[in-house]
């Protein structure tokens, strides 16, 4: 058993890693929930959220844009308008032509996307093989409680998530835009002829999906001051795993499932001898003994089709 | 009102409605009667926009409807009960039915209609914050009138609003769909209760196989061999 404050250091770690691992799981858990696809492109749509959060840090330095709480905001709003467009982009370009296509199609021309924003990545942005170092953009400092260290940037970190999962609550269960999401996601035809705009909710639902990548994506880039082009392989993957554990189609369960990982991974680091090692082993067992007795996830409902 | 000219649609090879014309004047219950199959939902359904015709024209109120997008063509002021009803099964009773009213989210507007409604079904302001699935098929039946009303529809358009209830509660429903034809709303009834249909409606229309087979006033129809050895079984 190791010491008490190591369990809540490494509990308080997980939360970190969840709080991104859930934002990523929302947006598959709304694309499935809205249109029933996994975009398994949504990974890559992450590093590309974290490479544009970077490069528009370097356009803040060159034009010397000075006050840091400014040009992180900008940094965020930035990113997530460029990563949603580009997830609405992908939509119309994988998903919606095949609508009626076998599902298999969507999994293939999502998955070749995901390649395709990889290579990209790799050959067009400068030395793009090369991890980039993200510049810290929070506050610095820490508090210890308890031998706990707790990070300022931390803190930050959590607080961006947590905010934006608030709102993404907001948007879906009190807007008009959000109320459209819903009803597409229970009927689809009840909802056009209520006079809800298909094309318009799915690009929506697509936009915010991507968003939440783009912020997911930053955030990482601050919590590991670091970011790659392939970061998107492992992050989509439990991304969609914490939103298949959660229940696929359930915004609280994507929640919940992100959160559950990241505590599991760490949690594993903290009881297991040599654990880092093998942090991920270990969640993912934990997702296939979930697959095996909870197939429709945590909060789940819709059975799943397999792909 | 309506005037369907000449429609005919295709699922994939298959050949569903032939040349079916419907015309409705202002004011008018026309009621369209056919066996399970014959396209009466698919007629509905090419009427909204969710199925593109392949032949003939729809006008509503003189201009033409066929080929624009479903959400365009509800609102012009066609409220719809769909077959099944297809309430939104997760959402509150009044959730479903700001939905009917969605082209005219968050106005007072709605909030006046939403009373009025509640007048009209205080069955429905009683289960306000309920879950829609978790009502009977009667409160669900009225749910979906309801929400096809909150849209404040010039023609409502309903798919066998009866289906599944009982006697008691059928009654009910056809008491209701007079009164909201009383105050001005046109309306299209399909329905496989022949004898109470045409008891309400003006005239009608048969339909089998996808062809208009039958066409007159209720009288007229109800006098017909076929729907009297079809429907009637007199």
């Amino acid at each position: 058993m190791p010491p008490l404050e190591v369990i809540l250091q490494q509990a308080f770690n997980g939360l970190m890693l969840g709080v991104m691992y859930a934002l990523i799981a929302v947006g598959f858990t709304l694309f499935f929930g809205v249109l029933d696809v996994i975009h398994f492109s949504h990974g890559d749509i992450f590093t590309l959220g974290a490479f544009a959060g970077l490069s528009l840090t370097f356009l803040w330095g060159a034009v010397g844009l000075g006050n840091p709480a400014v040009a992180l905001l900008l940094t965020f709003l930035g990113a997530l308008l460029l990563t949603g467009l580009i997830g609405v982009g992908a939509e119309r370009a994988c998903v919606k032509p095949l609508a009626k296509a076998p599902p298999l199609m969507t999994l293939l021309a999502t998955l070749s996307l995901g390649l395709v924003i990889r290579e990209a990545i790799l050959i067009f942005y400068p030395r793009g093989a090369d991890p980039k170092p993200f510049p810290a953009m929070l506050p610095q400092g820490l508090w210890e409680i308890g031998g706990v260290v707790i990070r300022y940037e931390n803190l930050v970190i959590l607080a961006i998530g947590a905010g934006a999962m608030v709102l993404v609550d907001l948007i879906i269960n009190r807007t008009r835009v959000g109320a459209s999401m819903r009803a597409v996601a229970q009927d689809a035809e009840a909802a056009q002829m209520m006079g809800v705009n298909l094309n318009r909710t799915v690009d929506f639902t697509f936009f915010l999906g991507s968003a939440l990548a783009a912020v997911a994506g930053i955030l990482n880039g601050l919590y590991y001051s670091e970011i790659h082009f392939i970061m998107g392989i492992m992050g989509g993957v439990i991304g969609f795993s914490a939103a298949a554990i959660g229940g696929l189609g359930n915004v609280y369960g994507a929640i919940l499932g992100g959160l559950l990982f990241g505590v599991l991974q760490t949690l594993a680091a903290a009881f297991i001898p040599r654990g880092s090692e093998f942090r991920d082993v270990v969640a993912f067992a934990v997702v296939m003994v979930f697959m095996v007795f909870k197939p429709t996830g945590i909060l789940g409902e819709k059975t799943i089709e397999r792909v | 009102m309506l005037e369907v000219q000449g429609v005919s649609t295709r699922y994939g090879q298959i050949s569903m409605l032939r040349n079916v014309s419907v015309a409705l004047g202002e004011g008018e219950i026309a009621c369209l009667l056919g066996p399970n199959g014959a396209g009466k939902t698919t007629l509905i359904r090419t009427i909204v926009g969710i199925v593109r015709p392949v032949a003939g024209s729809i006008l509503f109120r003189g201009e033409r409807i066929d080929g624009l997008k479903a959400d365009q063509i509800v609102k012009r002021g066609i409220g719809v009960v769909p077959e099944g009803r297809r309430i939104f099964p997760k959402m509150t009773v009044e959730e479903n039915l700001r939905m009917g009213a969605y082209a005219d989210w968050g106005t007072r507007e709605v909030e006046s209609r939403l009373e009025q409604i509640f007048d009209r079904f205080p069955r429905l302001r009683e289960r306000r914050r309920q879950i829609a699935a978790t009502m009977s098929g009667g409160e669900q039946a009225m749910l979906a009138i309801g929400r096809a009303l909150m849209g404040r529809p010039k023609l409502l358009l309903l798919d066998e609003p009866s289906l599944g209830l009982s006697p008691l509660l059928v009654e009910q429903i056809f008491e209701m769909i007079q009164a909201i034809n009383r105050q001005g709303t046109t309306v299209f009834l399909v329905e496989q209760n022949a004898r109470k249909t045409l008891a309400l409606a003006h005239h009608g229309y048969l339909l089998q196989k996808g062809e208009i087979v039958g066409a007159g006033t209720a009288a007229e129809l109800g006098e017909s061999d076929i729907v009297r050895h079809a429907y009637l079984r007199a």
